[in-house]
């Protein structure tokens, strides 16, 4: 089992977006970016789903080790807004290794802090 | 590409450096202090901190109070100033890979913890870090708090001389 729970300042996530260009595409999927561009407050849900990718890593207990990519790990919504994790890649590969079948996220954002907790749950 | 690259790879081509050693050891087109003073710079930018005490030996969490996403913010601008890639996991990935040594993960981090070999690997491959700080039971998780502001030296000049090699 694991739990894993992240905080990220929205201003940060802003600032570091307008800065580098590499930032979006190197921490989101093309899907992430699509969706929080479509929001009002979009950097908020920019740094909800830093947050979340942070704190999975936290619960898959692997901090800024090994060859994974922050896009390995991707916050979708279901019809109802309900966001889920889908992993690819070295952390889809850690979880079946650690014999984990799903990792429920949840998240929460307001203008200045965005953040996610997450738990693994075992097949 | 600088005018002062161009010229070093000019002199290069003809095989001035490599004959003259005007730069030390080898042919490293920039060299190390330079790297240092570049990063510096990005350190400074990124943290807001005062350029005296970005020295090479600072600790980027305890010393210079940097965050999770400050790295990546001097991640980038490292990678624009030297035109270079540093992956995530970038900056430690050699100490724990398997290269050459057929290593699986356990022999190296167990439930998160390094084993004496990974210890080993993580002490060879970061020598600017004081090898006194990474002790038993030390966490793979903690490996961020050993950064030094030479270990973006580091890995900035390896990157570099990889993709002098690579042209």
């Amino acid at each position: 089992m694991g739990i894993g729970i992240d905080i990220t300042e929205v201003s940060r996530i802003k600032s570091l977006a307008e800065q580098h260009e590499q930032f979006l595409t190197r921490v989101y999927t093309e899907r992430e970016i699509t969706y929080c561009n479509r929001k009002k407050n979009k950097y908020q849900h920019f740094a909800a789903r830093f947050a979340a990718k942070e704190s999975v890593l936290k619960a898959l207990g692997v901090g800024w080790a090994k060859e994974i990519k922050w896009t390995d790990i991707e916050v979708v919504n279901d019809p109802n807004g309900k966001p889920r994790i889908n992993t690819y890649g070295a952390v889809k590969r850690l979880m079946d290794k650690k014999g984990v079948k799903e990792i429920l996220i949840s998240l929460s954002h307001i203008s200045l802090y965005a953040i996610a907790s997450a738990q693994l749950v075992k097949g | 590409m600088t005018p002062l690259t161009l010229l070093v790879r000019s002199l290069e081509l003809m095989g001035v450096l490599r004959d003259n050693n005007l730069f030390g050891k080898g042919v490293n087109v920039m060299d190390e202090k330079v790297i240092f003073e570049k990063v510096k710079e990005s350190v400074v930018e990124a943290l807001g901190v005062d350029e005296e005490e970005v020295t090479a030996n600072a600790l980027l969490f305890d010393d210079l109070g940097a965050e999770s996403l400050d790295l990546l913010d001097i991640v980038f601008r490292l990678e624009k100033e030297f035109g270079i890639k540093i992956p995530r996991g970038g900056i430690q990935a050699d100490a724990l890979s398997d290269e050459g040594e057929n290593l699986k993960e356990e022999d190296l981090v167990v439930d998160g913890i390094l084993t004496p070999l990974g210890i080993e690997k993580i002490k060879a491959s970061m020598p600017e870090v004081d090898p006194a700080r990474i002790t038993e039971g030390f966490r793979a998780d903690d490996i961020p708090t050993l950064f030094t502001v030479q270990t973006f030296v580091n890995i900035s000049k390896n990157l570099l001389e990889e993709k002098e090699k690579t042209g």
